[in-house]
């Protein structure tokens, strides 16, 4: 992390880049480090590591103009015993999204606090803490999130069974157990007519 | 007064009757429901005609309206608000999210039978009712009232163990203050 990616460009001078010219200016910045592909229209996919992704992100703000951190959001490959991390950030210039994979360890997983790049990916970063249990390096915040009292393993994980903790913690009200109709038996309990139009609709 | 029981059931029903003709709302919106209310409220139904309106406050309402899905977080936050409430208090259970978890029956984090928690005086079915739904679940809390049959309040106090055992199975931490009615 030189000087000179805290340095932003003049965006006036700047000539408005297609996927391609992007994807080889990283790949060229960061030699083997960084690989990636262009998917689509508008549209790069990078996968870095937990080393590189903070430089990548400093380059890709400060000297490719990609200013905008649209989000971080998490991938639970639990056959691969991975999560995925994914960074997505757009330039309003090129008008081009580009995708930063970054996988770390399932058992253990750490991964670098970007908020001092981006203020308001503390915000995402606090979730995937709360939602994943994908610990970040000194990121500073309060422990509860959007739930409290939590004492089980982190519910977006894939082997957290939502309907079985449902049924263990919460009370079931019995009569609904299937999809059956009950207009009938509404019908027949309170002597309401089921109107003409609305019998086309029943399964 | 006169402490008699057919003088007692004169006051009844003209306590009744004045309870039941200002029903005081705690603005308080849970779930998405909260949206109906505004109409129900506004000029279109106007439901200031059968003394419905808003209270700011917890201690100045008469009616909890639990609008939707509530999440363990803020059943912590009802749970409150409903004991700073005076009696008599009345709660309305708001769309099918409090009957039996609606759409999210199979959530991790909102509850699925309102009344279970804290006691329900009129349940209204819908996904999300109509402000006529809402007008409607009101009169037939006003006729509960007037009948002397809306005693939720009543039973929260007298089952209040059953009560707090289910709502501190599911908040661990509790740090709210135990009333003593």
């Amino acid at each position: 992390m030189s000087e000179v990616f805290f340095r932003t460009k003049d965006l006036s001078t700047i000539n408005i880049m297609n996927e391609q010219d992007i994807l080889n200016k990283i790949l060229d910045h960061f030699g083997n480090k960084v690989t990636g592909n262009v998917k689509r229209e508008k549209r790069v996919e990078l996968f870095a590591t937990t080393n590189t992704i903070e430089d990548v992100l400093l380059y890709a703000k400060h000297q490719l103009s990609f200013i905008h951190f649209t989000q971080l959001s998490c991938v639970d490959w639990i056959e691969e015993k991975q999560f995925e991390l994914v960074y997505i950030i757009w330039s309003p210039e090129s008008k081009v999204t580009i995708l930063i994979k970054v996988r770390v360890d399932r058992e253990n997983p750490v991964a670098p606090n970007i908020d001092y790049i981006w203020r308001h990916a503390n915000t995402f970063e606090r979730e995937l803490r709360e939602m994943y249990g994908v610990q970040f390096e000194g990121l500073v915040g309060a422990q509860d999130f959007i739930l409290e009292d939590w004492i089980e393993i982190p519910p977006m994980r894939r082997d957290f069974d939502t309907a079985e903790y449902a049924k263990k913690t919460f009370f079931d009200r019995p009569g609904r157990e299937n999809a059956r109709d009950v207009r009938e038996t509404i019908r027949q309990n309170s002597g309401e007519e089921i109107p003409e139009f609305a019998k086309k609709y029943s399964r | 007064m006169v402490n008699d029981k057919e003088s007692q059931k004169i006051v009844d029903i003209i306590q009744n009757f004045a309870r039941q003709s200002s029903l005081f709302v705690l603005a308080y919106g849970t779930g998405c429901g909260a949206i109906e209310i505004p109409p129900t409220m506004t000029s279109r139904y106007d439901a200031e005609r059968f003394g419905i309106r808003g209270a700011a406050t917890p201690r100045q309402a008469d009616v909890l309206l639990i609008t939707g899905y509530l999440a363990t977080k803020s059943l912590k936050r009802v749970i409150r608000a409903y004991e700073q409430m005076q009696n008599p208090k009345y709660i309305i259970g708001f769309g099918s999210c409090t009957i039996n978890g609606g759409m999210y029956w199979d959530s991790y984090n909102t509850i699925n039978r309102l009344d279970m928690y804290i006691p329900v005086d009129v349940y209204i079915n819908g996904c999300m009712p109509r402000p006529e739904a809402v007008i409607a679940g009101f009169a037939k809390l006003q006729k509960l009232i007037q009948a002397g049959k809306a005693d939720g309040w009543d039973r929260y106090q007298k089952n209040l163990e059953f009560y707090r055992g289910n709502q501190k199975k599911i908040i661990h931490n509790w740090v709210m203050p135990d009333y003593n009615w």
